[in-house]
């Protein structure tokens, strides 16, 4: 178990140390959000399903800020300590492989959670918004931390260069949480055309939505469904990323 | 009978058609001094790389004190500690000191014990005055003490030493000499890879001479130029090279 900690403490102290890189600009840019969107546009956009358009975008944005953050915190550490070599440091220890993996992963949820905590709080200030289902939407964080934490792994044991974890994030992550509902509800672009058809597609709208229930009470889906979502992502990315490690892919030659 | 430190059976290794090691079987003793020698591309890494899991047998087994290395990695891995060729440190946010301590930790060693270790290791090699220091601030023979003191961190039994000495200078390649020589005198086994023939003639009980992956030669340095009519080692070795090639 000590192994395992110190493992984990790495993962953790790696991008504590490094905050101004790490914590400071995606917080920024989700209150750099909050202030043009919300406080600014939001005022002319009046209520959403009975709420300002502050408080409505607030959970597609803290969710967003847990996925990416939850992303690449394991994405580039892996890849890191595997274009390095230090991966070598803890495939030589007395850890398993699973207790490697779920570490590097663990991390990946902390760094999620705790920026997704002072965009909490900085919305909180901003707008006054206060969670309606706090356990709800603390599981369901959780859940979307794991999950997405689970993707960075599985990318950063993928790439064979720094650019993959980037261009996954630009190509793949982005798109995916951008027309998944972050800033509009399916109601809002009912009839749009290629706009609602994509977010009506899109897994990531009812994992928004899901959240947002969780969060303000309502929304147009109900939490369980986009609980459901990601915990069977959570649990499938999981599996893989143990199953990487079992094999050594990437990681032996 | 004594279980030997470590014994590879029947070990081969490829990448596609390439052959990196070609049914290798050497034991080597509790408390041996051995060294594995070749010219580049004998198959010296992967060998060492395949004790320690890095590399995965074609293949063969390799026992560690008699436990299956792919088998029983984790128990293997208490028992062994390895020092590679390139100065792998993880320096990305950590200082010297930290290094040591979260290797320790990785090793399930609790954290005032790590943070003693350390500081012991950090006395013994010279870098106590380098502790807080990054390891780009380290130069090329710190990072070779701090790579060979992370190796022993947790006190292994058996030590494997890729290249210790290559880049090193006359005046670093002596002390760490030194070093290896008073290791094996606690009772450490080890095993190292070298291209200098003169530092394996100085420290190994045995040798065992690898070319395109086969062990060529294997015994004593002074007996296997007795055998072959030489003088040193350098040019048994260089016979069975270009008769190999021949």
């Amino acid at each position: 178990m000590i192994g395992f900690l110190t493992l984990l403490k790495r993962e953790i102290m790696r991008f504590l140390k490094d905050a101004i890189d790490t914590i400071a600009p995606p917080t920024i840019s989700v209150i750099l959000f909050l202030l043009i969107f919300g406080v600014g546009l939001g005022s002319r956009l009046g209520d959403v399903h009975g709420v300002p358009y502050i408080q409505f975008m607030t959970p597609g944005l803290l969710l967003l800020a847990i996925v990416r953050n939850a992303f690449l915190n394991p994405a580039y550490s892996l890849f890191q300590a595997r274009w390095y070599g230090n991966i070598a440091d803890f495939l030589v220890s007395p850890l398993s492989v699973e207790q490697i993996a779920l570490a590097i992963l663990l991390g990946g949820v902390a760094r999620g959670l705790v920026v997704g905590a002072l965009v909490l709080v900085a919305a909180w200030l901003l707008t006054g918004i206060t969670v309606a289902q706090p356990m709800w939407a603390l599981g369901y964080a959780l859940a979307v931390a794991v999950a997405f934490a689970g993707v960075g792994c599985i990318v950063g044991l993928w790439t064979r260069g720094w650019e993959g974890v980037g261009a996954i994030d630009t190509f793949v992550l982005d798109p995916l949480v951008m027309l998944g509902g972050v800033f509009y509800s399916l109601e809002m672009v009912r009839g749009v055309p290629l706009i609602e058809p994509l977010t009506a597609l899109n897994p990531f709208t009812y994992i928004t939505e899901g959240f947002r229930a969780a969060m303000l009470g309502e929304a147009e889906a109900h939490v369980l469904t986009g609980l459901v979502l990601t915990l069977a992502l959570g649990v499938i990315c999981v599996g893989v990323v143990i199953a990487l490690f079992r094999v050594g892919y990437h990681l032996k030659a | 009978m004594h279980t030997p430190a470590i014994s590879i059976e029947h070990l081969r290794k490829t990448y596609g058609t390439l052959v990196a090691v070609d049914d290798l079987s050497l034991e080597i003793q509790r408390g041996e001094f051995f060294g594995l020698l070749g010219p580049n591309g004998a198959g010296k890494t992967t060998t060492i790389n395949a004790i320690v899991g890095l590399v995965k047998p074609t293949r063969g087994h390799i026992l560690v004190l008699g436990l299956d290395a792919v088998r029983d990695y984790r128990r293997v891995h208490r028992l062994v500690g390895i020092a590679f060729q390139e100065l792998i440190l993880d320096g990305s946010f950590l200082n010297v000191r930290e290094i040591l301590i979260y290797q320790a930790g990785y090793f399930g060693i609790p954290p005032r014990r790590a943070r003693a270790k350390a500081d012991e290791l950090l006395e013994r090699f010279g870098l106590w005055e380098k502790r807080s220091a990054k390891v780009q601030e380290l130069s090329g023979g710190q990072k070779r003490r701090l790579v060979l003191a992370k190796a022993l961190i947790h006190d292994p039994e058996v030590l494997i030493l890729d290249e210790p000495t290559a880049g090193a200078d006359v005046e670093m390649r002596l002390q760490l000499w030194e070093m290896l020589q008073d290791l094996h005198a606690q009772g450490k086994t080890i095993l190292l890879t070298t291209h200098y023939l003169e530092e394996a003639e100085r420290l190994c009980q045995r040798v065992g001479i690898l070319h395109q992956g086969r062990l060529v030669s294997l015994g004593p340095p002074e007996q296997l130029a007795r055998e072959r009519g030489q003088a040193h080692l350098e040019d048994v070795f260089l016979e069975l090279i270009r008769s190999e090639r021949s």
